[in-house]
This record gives structure tokens, C-alpha cells and sequence, in this order.
């Protein structure tokens, strides 16, 4: 059975977290093959990690 | 970091019956929340355990947060003994889970996922329904957000149709 198939009741709280959900980025994501989103999810962990090594050093600087 | 690609691609070459759940299936799905590790739902057949055992023993998995040096032995007497492992990889974070909250064991799941390519290998994926039901029955607080990207992502899917991965 495909997912579109099954039913999901609404749960409240969801709700109230779905609207700030940014649907543009889900929607580009949609557009992309499966290797392209796994990729993609690769090169943010990177930039993330960059981010934090950055945080790191600037941390080392001040003391 | 962990090189899901790589990860991915060894786990399925090497023939491992698993499936994918957790933060690597929702982007597989379509999610753009980062995760760290890759989680995956394994057979605890024990020519499966072995496959695991055997793909993985180069690249030194160890429990992850422990202690150096504790007598941890990756063997398929090792798994069988356990269930669910977080580990460490020299290709990054892998959980190995047995069960997960909701969902159960690789047999009571392989129904509810799809076979999929990634990087030129097959594997599977748990689906999108599923995977929410199983975030929802953690009962996690931090999963709020990411529950509500799920079902926003299905709610995309309905609107406008494109094929599940």
C-alpha cells in the first residue's frame, strides 16, 4: 500500500509545530532524486561542522 | 561526519537485509532537518548478523560514548546477545536497532518499506506514514518538529503526486 493510501489522524500539538514548517524547502526537495538529497544532507553536516569549528576557534581567540 | 553514502553503499553491497528509519529516512522522503547518524532496522537472522558483522569489521564500530579499551567484541555472538547498538564507525555514527518504539523488528517492518536505489544500490526504506507512526509512538518531545516536517512532507506528496521514493 502506498503511503498516500493510509490514514493519519491529526494530532493538536503537530499541528500547531506544522506551521512553521517552511514548505518551500520541502517542496525543492521533492524535486530532487534521492542520491541528490542524501548529498545534499552530506554537504550540510559539513557546513555545519565548518560552523562549529568556527565557533570553536573564535571561543579560543577571546579567552 | 558520517559518510552516509558510503555507509549506505557498503551495508547494501554487502547483501545485509536492513532497513532505513530515522533521520536518513525522512530525507530520503524529502526532509530537510540535518541529522548526525545513520539508523537502521536490521534481520536478526544470523546469516544476516553475519553479513553485518563481516561488512563492517574494517571500519572498527565501537559503542558509542564508551569508555577506550572496554572488552567490546564485534562478532555475531556479540549481536545476537544484544539488540539495539549505537556505534561508532571510522565512516561515521551508525545505530543498529533491532526494534524500534511502534514499529518492532526487521520482519514486522519490511512490509511497510520500499525497496529504493541509492547510489546505484538497493535498499529499503521504511515509508512515510510509518515512519511518523513510529516517531509518534516514541512519545519524544524533541521529535515534535521533526513529526511535523513529516507530515507536512506527506501532505506535499498528496497535493501534488510526485512517485514515493
Amino acid at each position: 500500500m502506498r503511503d498516500k493510501d493510509l490514514p493519519l489522524a491529526p494530532d493538536p500539538v503537530v499541528e500547531l509545530y506544522k506551521r512553521d514548517v517552511d514548505r518551500t524547502l520541502l517542496r525543492q526537495n521533492l524535486t530532487r532524486s534521492v542520491d541528490e538529497r542524501i548529498l545534499n544532507l552530506m554537504e550540510l553536516q559539513r557546513f555545519a561542522e565548518e560552523l562549529r569549528r568556527a565557533g570553536q576557534r573564535s571561543r579560543e581567540q577571546r579567552r | 561526519m558520517t559518510d552516509f553514502k558510503r555507509l549506505l553503499q557498503l551495508l547494501s553491497a554487502s547483501k545485509v537485509d536492513f532497513i532505513l528509519v530515522g533521520g536518513m529516512a525522512a530525507t530520503v522522503h524529502g526532509a530537510s532537518r540535518l541529522t548526525q547518524d545513520l539508523d537502521v532496522v536490521y534481520s536478526r537472522a544470523r546469516a544476516n548478523l553475519e553479513r553485518l558483522v563481516a561488512a563492517l569489521a574494517p571500519y572498527q564500530p565501537y559503542l558509542r560514548g564508551a569508555p577506550p579499551g572496554l572488552p567490546f567484541r564485534w562478532n555475531a555472538e556479540t549481536l545476537e546477545r544484544g539488540l539495539n547498538f549505537t556505534l561508532t564507525t571510522t565512516l561515521g555514527d551508525l545505530d543498529l536497532l533491532g526494534e524500534i518504539t511502534g514499529g518492532g523488528g526487521y520482519d514486522d517492518l519490511v512490509s511497510r518499506s520500499s525497496l529504493i536505489e541509492v547510489f546505484g544500490e538497493d535498499c529499503r526504506c521504511l515509508d512515510l506514514v510509518t515512519l511518523i507512526q513510529v516517531k509518534r509512538a516514541a512519545g519524544r518531545p524533541r521529535d515534535l518538529e521533526s513529526i511535523a516536517e513529516l507530515e507536512a512532507l506527506l501532505e506535499e506528496q498528496r497535493r501534488f503526486g510526485p512517485p514515493d521514493p
